[in-house]
């Protein structure tokens, strides 16, 4: 059973801040510097062969990888993910936390997944050595041999994402080991986005994957529900048969096609510099192009693989995709590729808004209302992550908020400054028929940034908790929300121009690397020039909450002035310099700076007049504040107007509804 | 019994060409209720008081979250979203039903949808709507006999008539109440929980899972206006034929349909042409939020001029299928319960004599 640590405990242990500008943070591969001709180090290279038998709903595959140790040290083994195996029965760890995580409907005999290792051949320089024969399939808990599955998270023993080959000889850093693997696997009706509905499929995370070898060892963590990837950057080159007049997209480009006898096509696509291959077939897209062009931005052919009952929302996911590239390009870096793939998936699949490398999924309605930001929100989003995720490849095992947090904040910025309509809409009649609300604008501060979900568990975690050991139900608010929302808070605390330099810079240097959070804090407090240790121990390494309030604000006659008494209050844990604001009757203004610390501060002013009001934070800076309603004071408040026009609005709903009901006498 | 004049019938339809009983009860319906403004503001009121003390805990519920933060000025002037997202975070109660679906025209497809859904409300909604069904239970006595009557019955005779068959009503309710709840447990059940999730399963459009829906709403729609019809009718037979025993309404309601389908038909579609175009006139005029002062009143003005129609139609099916049942039966002639008959006091009566 998993279980978050004690917020206090983690605030403990945490190492201390890197401050100094320029201090080099440890770092997870010593031999990561791009491969010669490429962006990347390129030490997980593929080429694979895979065939999707429709009938039966699996795939049989053959792959050859070629992997090289580019730690500082030397490995007696391998470690592979076989993430399909989170599938294959309800005692996986994957599946213990989708039931933690309040997922407690069984899945349907159809639903189920596996993968199986049909055999296995390692080649080093001086041998090689059949670790597994055809046929093999180890019971989940086999004792130590030249292959076992592990569960170095949580000793599950009935998991078995992941497998450890033990090598003929040790892997010397730099060394080239070959694995030549064949496998089949079921395709699973839909767990974490991949799998297949009717005849369409989303394959992704679906063959032996190698795990990543850091200085400190393997890191290859067991399939777990809250979490997705980490990979090592490499060269994939896949070929994919399916049914012809199938369509298929995947990642990387396509470099030839061929039809075979047997009523089959095999596409093959290749893919430099990424660190995962995903691909989707359906005879049911629809596929259109467009190209992405920009005067200091490399231009970017786009390809949409559209669902037909969406057509006509081909612009708006072009729309989106490039305002993702354009924004994301200019503020932390260009997208290196020349190509992305858009794919609408089709409805139920539960596949949508998911990124990979070069492909990504986006997700829309039938019914798309066009001054909702759907699908334009999830699809600069899962673009958006492309650059986090894609190109600055963070273990989203241990620290997802470094590619969602980061990518949540900036696509919402992007959603704004694309000007996009951001209207909130509700569906009705079993989710199906939209109805906007024209009066209701969505902020990108508060809704953007997910100010609602964060503030419903904003204890929930301590964001420097590995993701994988976050309490499922509330992964999301934090390792999302949290993030985006002290991250906004930065922009505004810094100033743009100052943040943006801080993620081109991280983005610059992490590029093709697997970056760690105390890189990215290193290069905030570099580039900012500020020791900001003060503000990533409260929003990172703690659970503390930000409450700030006005307590009390009086004047009082005081000879020929008014003496105004203003009291403001911490009522969280956490604490940030705010702000505050007390103007007075003849319009004149005082802001104070308080540093937040003290759980109270009083301010005393002699003025002619009276004040009317006292905020605190009045620029709402500090979006993480969770109660704002209390941010502020006024001597004539117009809570009565207020609450008399939104408890008539109330009145009129309630009437309705008994009207509605009246249908019944 | 009474006397020819207190039937109160002014149409005799004996032309046989009972193809266009439907708008003409439907016409005759509308007069019926246009002609009875009392029981349509009586009924408003009621709505309307009913609703008000509720709105008064919002209301201070909403008070006292606003307190005297400068957040109330944005909440006063337009919509402040991100403060309602706060009072909704932390609200419990009635507070939890302050959501987005109270704007505008998003009323109408919450509660329409919620009803079809089979969604429970809270506690307390759901007690108001209990005692509101209630109070329909107790108004229908006299509201059918005052359409029957076509002439105003004052509030004695209308409250006598509501008395008389209120606890008929009631008995009537009971069964009603049973056989909705068993529609909603096992029929509703049947068709969006096992049914639709069946056929739905394994399909990857959204069209076609979207009229997979829309058939089961078709399908469970019709149910409930079967239902509904024939307690509309045991309602209107039990007091034009001033029955005792509410199964025999049922029944006698129950050969009545069978005997004019098309004209129950024809009726009901009529009724519910009328309630859609309302519905969608309401899609297309009903106020956002307003601002303050006599914006909030004018949008609030505006919402109950809506309610009011959706009364009046309420009311029109009412005294439309009274209409055409009065129209429709062979033995038509006939009353609903005799005009009260005060009893007069002996001194007047002396009085009256000795005058005389």
């Amino acid at each position: 059973m998993l279980a978050a640590p004690d917020a206090q405990d983690l605030a403990v242990q945490a190492p201390p801040m890197a401050i100094a500008s320029g201090q080099i943070a440890a770092r997870v591969q010593s031999f990561d510097q791009p491969a010669e001709g490429g962006l990347s180090p390129r030490n997980a290279n593929y080429q694979m062969d895979v065939r999707l038998d429709h009938a039966t709903h699996t795939l049989k595959g053959r792959q050859t990888l070629r992997w090289r140790n580019i730690s500082a040290h030397e490995t007696s083994e391998l470690q592979f993910h076989l993430y399909w195996n989170a599938w294959r029965d309800r005692d996986s760890t994957w599946m213990r936390e989708r039931w933690l995580g309040g997922n407690r409907t069984p899945p349907r005999d159809d639903a189920w997944g596996s993968i199986d290792i049909e055999s296995l051949e390692v080649r080093q320089a001086n041998s090689q050595l059949v670790v597994l024969k055809p046929g093999w399939n180890p019971a989940p808990d086999a004792a130590r041999g030249p292959a076992r599955f592990i569960a170095p998270d949580d000793d599950n023993s009935a998991d078995r994402t992941v497998l450890a080959v033990t090598l003929p000889q040790p892997a010397a850093p730099n060394e080239t080991v070959t694995v030549d693997i064949e496998w089949t696997s079921k395709v699973p009706r839909t767990f974490s986005r991949t799998g297949y509905i009717d005849d369409y499929y989303f394959i992704a995370h679906w063959f032996p994957k190698i795990g990543v070898l850091e200085d400190n060892g393997w890191n290859t963590h067991q399939f777990h529900s809250p979490t997705e990837f980490y990979a090592d950057f490499g060269v994939y080159d896949v070929g994919m048969t399916v049914p012809r007049s199938w369509l298929l997209g995947a990642s990387g480009r396509e470099v030839s096609r061929a039809d075979n006898a047997d009523g089959t096509t095999t596409h093959r696509y290749r893919g430099e510099d990424i660190h995962d291959f995903a691909w989707t077939t359906s005879p049911d897209f629809v596929e259109a192009t467009q190209t992405f062009t920009h005067p200091t931005l490399p231009p970017v052919e786009m390809k949409l693989l559209l669902q037909t009952e969406h057509a006509g929302q081909e612009q708006r996911h072009f729309a989106a995709t490039a305002a993702a590239l354009k924004y994301y390009g200019e503020w932390f870096g260009p997208y290196p590729y020349g190509y992305i793939t858009v794919i609408d998936p089709a409805y139920q699949s539960g596949s949508a808004g998911m990124e990979y490398p070069t492909l990504f999924t986006a997700g829309t309605r039938w019914i798309a209302p066009d001054r909702v930001s759907s699908p334009e929100s999830v699809t600069i989003h899962e673009a958006g992550h492309q650059f986090f995720y894609g190109i600055v490849a963070t273990n989203e095992f241990e620290s997802a908020w470094m590619d969602e947090g980061l990518n949540q904040f900036a696509d919402a910025r992007a959603l704004e400054a694309g000007g996009f309509p951001d209207y909130l809409s509700r569906r009705y009649f079993g989710g199906f028929v939209p109805w906007v609300f024209d009066d209701i604008r969505l902020s990108r501060a508060t809704e953007g940034n997910g100010l609602a979900g964060y503030r419903l568990s904003p204890e929930g975690d301590v964001p420097a908790t590995h993701t994988f050991r976050y309490w499922p139900g509330t992964a999301t608010r934090i390792t999302y929300f949290k993030t985006a929302l002290w991250l906004h808070t930065l922009e505004r605390h810094l100033g743009w121009p100052v943040l943006q330099r801080i993620m081109a810079t991280y983005f610059d240097r992490w590029k093709f690397r697997h970056p760690r959070p105390d890189d990215f804090f290193q290069i905030a407090n570099e580039i900012s020039g500020q020791d900001l240790s003060w503000f990533f121990n409260e929003v990172f390494r703690s659970s503390n909450t930000f409450d700030y309030a006005v307590q009390e604000l009086a004047s009082l006659a005081a000879g020929k002035n008014q003496r105004t008494s203003v009291v403001v209050q911490r009522l969280g844990e956490a604490v940030f310099p705010v702000d505050v604001l007390t103007t007075f009757a003849d319009g004149s203004t005082t802001t104070e700076r308080w540093d937040g610390r003290a759980r109270r501060q009083i301010y005393v002013y002699d003025r002619p007049t009276a004040a009317v009001s006292a905020q605190v934070d009045p620029k709402h800076v500090l979006l993480l504040d969770v109660n704002r309603t209390n941010n502020s004071r006024a001597t004539r408040p117009r809570a009565d107007e207020a609450s008399l026009k939104w408890a008539l609005t109330w009145m009129v709903w309630l009437q309705d509804l008994m009207l509605t009901y009246g249908f019944f006498v | 019994m009474s006397a020819p004049h207190e039937t109160g019938f002014r149409f005799e339809d004996r032309s046989g060409n009972e193809t266009r009983f439907p708008w003409r009860s439907w016409v005759d319906g509308f007069r019926r209720v246009w002609s009875a403004p009392a029981v349509l503001l009586g009924v408003f009121a009621c709505t309307f008081l009913m609703a008000v003390p509720m709105a008064l805990v919002v209301r201070a519920s909403l008070r006292a979250h606003l307190g005297n933060s400068l957040e109330a000025a944005g909440a006063a002037d337009g919509v402040n979203y991100d403060w309602w997202e706060e009072f909704t975070a932390q609200a419990s109660g009635l507070g939890a039903t302050f959501s987005p679906s109270i704007l505008g025209f998003a009323p109408v497809l919450d509660n329409v949808s919620g009803v079809l859904d089979g969604q429970s409300e809270i506690l307390p909604v759901t007690g108001l709507l209990g005692g509101y069904l209630l109070l329909w239970t107790f108004l229908s006595g006299g509201i059918v006999d005052r359409l029957a009557r076509q002439r105003p019955t004052r509030p004695y005779g209308f409250f006598m008539a509501s008395g008389t068959f209120f606890f008929r009503f009631l008995r009537l309710a009971v069964i009603a109440g049973l056989i909705y709840w068993l529609m909603y447990r096992y029929l509703h059940h049947w068709l969006f929980d096992e049914w639709l999730l069946r056929v739905t399963r394994p399909l990857d459009t959204e069209r076609t899972a979207f009229v997979w829906r829309m058939g089961m709403y078709a399908i469970f729609g019709a149910a409930l206006v079967l239902v509904n019809v024939i307690f509309d009718y045991s309602r209107i037979r039990a007091v034009v034929e001033d029955r005792r025993s509410m199964v025999g309404a049922m029944l006698a309601s129950l050969r009545f349909i069978w005997r004019h389908p098309r004209q129950v038909v024809g009726l009901y579609f009529l009724n519910s042409i009328a309630f859609v175009t309302l519905v969608l006139v309401w899609a297309f005029a009903a106020p956002g939020a307003g601002g303050p002062g006599v914006s909030m009143w004018l949008v609030f003005l505006v919402s109950q001029i809506y309610l009011l129609a959706r009364l009046f139609l309420k009311l029109q099916f009412i005294a439309s299928q009274t209409a055409l049942f009065q129209r429709s039966l062979a033995h038509a002639r006939y009353t609903a319960l005799p005009a009260a008959a005060v009893p007069v006091s002996p001194a007047a009566e002396a009085l009256s004599t000795s005058l005389a």
